[in-house]
């Protein structure tokens, strides 16, 4: 790529304690990511539950522009291919999901292709006798992409060099395994829908903010208040019992417990505050579910599963979860100052249906485009992207509690309030942009 | 006994229009029975607002949540003035709840000014009308947008 950063100038853009400003305007910076981050690092896709039966389809973007589509084929894997015709190049699906019956056919010349992207049938082929074309060549197939999964987590990327998908996840498998565990079946899948919310500012602004503990007494102050308001002008407090103030209230939580429920950092990127406690911890648990989970796991098995309470865990770059909610959020780049993401909630199978909608809820009141907590989020992501347009400085800065990261076997540990969980963002920046491999 | 005269939902709607417009949410509210509504569906046809996501779905305490977030000196998002313009056709009458509400449907295009930018939003109304003798109020109010499914910029206020 034709770049005017090379290798020494984008070594001087991430430093120890701060970023250049230029990794969050500079156009060229966002292709690179796209082609260094995005390009090697394994992305979501989606999970198995949203296709179920053979020839169910999703499509999104493996990164700004690269068209996939996940698939189940006849013998019931899923596949993730390039959702591009071998023949002239046409996308062969645009609806967001549905079900491409037997084969999938390009509208454009009919050709068809078997779900697991072997090419099947060209119309009049004579045409193509004698003329070097082989029928039988891969390269007329809709072209794989590497994909794996972990408990129905579709993950694919556009490397042949990535470390397979469990190396890559590291510590943070906990997270999916607690999801999982949350349901008195073991499993989860996705229901619900889905809310997409565009942005207007970098793709990074977001992974930063996730376990940005610093940020929510002042960034949600407002709605904190304005609930605690209400509650008060009422007569009495049983709305306190409500799950809309236990969604709610915990953002304004102080720095002492954000600070207490730490973060923890892995390579590749990935991190996610809490583990002990979290914003979620104190949500009442549902009789019927409880009953449900000590059937299945009994009472201290159960206890364990509810105590490791984590916040948001970040798969870098793509996917972040929500063990305690069980909600996703998935980040779709577009531009450099654009991207949408995607809010997903799971069922935990074997659980009442009052769980999903109380998933459904936290969705709606934190994560939606109408809420009262995402705007709010947005508006300071697009202050910092247009900010940073000035020249005033050509830095920002990520100093807290630098030096006091405590490096463990497979992980690090820090503070709840520190920016440790930048600071691990920026490792696998430099991992996948210069190349430069962990120590 | 289940009809109204038109002209008289025709202002009722006009006067809810005009209150988002300024936006005056605290007139807005006292439009809504004390266990009034308001759903935003996040899909086409989409059956409860429960068990689906949607943007939004309103009840009396969230609306009283938002008015005063609303006006919230340090909601970032709020400091930008937004102004809108609803223009309301195609009015139509569809038979009543089974609680005897009115079911009014109604056409919506509203232009929105915020954050130095004018957005367009479309759709149909439904309006579940009690009646009573000093007027009508709201008691479920759904606004479908003609794309739901679409990716949305922040709505710090109901269309």
């Amino acid at each position: 790529m034709n770049t005017t950063f090379d290798q020494a100038a984008l070594e001087q853009l991430v430093q120890p304690t701060r970023i250049n400003k230029q990794v969050y305007i500079n156009p060229e910076i966002f292709e690179l990511e796209m082609d260094r981050i995005w390009g090697q690092a394994w992305i979501f896709i989606g999970h198995e539950s949203q296709v179920r039966k053979t020839g169910d389809y999703f499509t999104t973007n493996i990164n700004h522009k690269v068209p996939v589509v996940m698939v189940r084929d006849k013998n019931g894997k899923v596949q993730v291919l390039h959702n591009r015709c071998a023949h002239k190049g046409a996308k062969i699906v645009t609806s967001r999901s549905g079900n491409a019956p037997g084969a999938f056919r390009c509208p454009y010349h009919g050709w068809t292709f078997s779900h697991d992207g072997n090419l099947l049938k060209i119309p009049n082929e004579s045409g193509y006798e004698n003329t070097g074309f082989d029928l039988n060549d891969s390269c007329n197939n809709l072209q794989p992409v590497a994909q794996d999964n972990y408990k129905g987590f579709i993950f694919a990327t556009l490397s042949s060099q990535a470390p397979d998908l469990k190396t890559w996840l590291g510590g943070t498998t906990d997270c999916f395994d607690n999801l999982c565990d949350r349901a008195p079946e073991g499993e989860v899948e996705v229901a619900g829908g889905v809310l997409r919310y565009e942005h207007d500012c970098n793709w990074k602004f977001i992974l930063e903010n996730l376990n940005d503990t610093m940020h929510p007494m002042v960034v949600h102050q407002s709605v904190v208040q304005s609930a605690q308001a209400y509650i008060s002008s009422l007569d009495t407090d049983d709305i306190k019992q409500k799950a809309e103030a236990q969604i709610i209230l915990p953002f304004g939580a102080s720095f002492e417990n954000f600070e207490e429920s730490g973060i923890t950092g892995f390579r590749y990127g990935h991190h996610y505050d809490g583990g002990k406690t979290s914003i979620h911890a104190d949500y009442s648990v549902m009789p019927e579910y409880h009953q449900a989970m000590i059937d299945r796991y009994g009472a201290q098995r159960t206890q364990e599963i509810y105590a490791f309470n984590t916040h948001n865990t970040l798969l870098y770059p793509s996917l972040t979860i929500k063990c305690a909610v069980q909600n996703i959020r998935v980040i779709r780049p577009v531009a450099v100052d654009k991207f949408i993401v995607e809010t997903w909630s799971f069922r935990l199978k074997g659980a009442p249906d009052e769980m999903l909608q109380r998933t459904l809820l936290y969705s709606r009141l934190i994560n939606s485009s109408a809420s009262m907590v995402g705007p709010d989020d947005l508006e300071v992501y697009r202050r910092m992207q247009e900010g940073l347009a000035s020249n005033a400085s050509q830095w920002v800065e990520m100093h807290r509690q630098y030096g006091r990261d405590q490096q463990l076997k497979d992980r690090v540990r820090g503070g709840g309030t520190s920016d440790l969980d930048v600071r691990t963002q920026y490792q696998a920046w430099r991992y996948y942009m210069l190349g430069e491999d962990y120590a | 006994m289940n009809q109204a005269p038109l002209e008289s939902i025709e202002a009722f709607l006009y006067r809810e229009a005009s209150y988002l417009d300024q936006p005056d949410l605290e007139s807005w509210i006292q439009l809504f029975t004390d266990d009034g509504t308001y759903w935003m569906p996040a899909m086409q046809d989409q059956p409860d607002p429960l068990n689906h996501i949607s943007h939004f779905y309103d009840d009396r305490v969230l609306m009283e949540i938002r008015k005063r977030n609303f006006i919230h000196p340090r909601a970032a998002s709020q400091e930008a003035s937004v102004r809108c313009s609803h223009l309301i056709a195609n009015i139509r009458q569809a038979g009543t709840t089974k609680d005897g509400e009115l079911i009014v449907h109604s056409n919506f295009h509203v232009v929105m000014w915020y954050r130095e930018e004018q957005r367009v939003y479309a759709g149909t109304y439904q309006h579940h009308l009690q009646t009573s003798d000093s007027g009508f109020l709201i008691k479920h109010k759904k606004v479908q947008l003609i794309n739901p499914e679409a990716a949305q910029k922040s709505i710090i206020i109901y269309l």
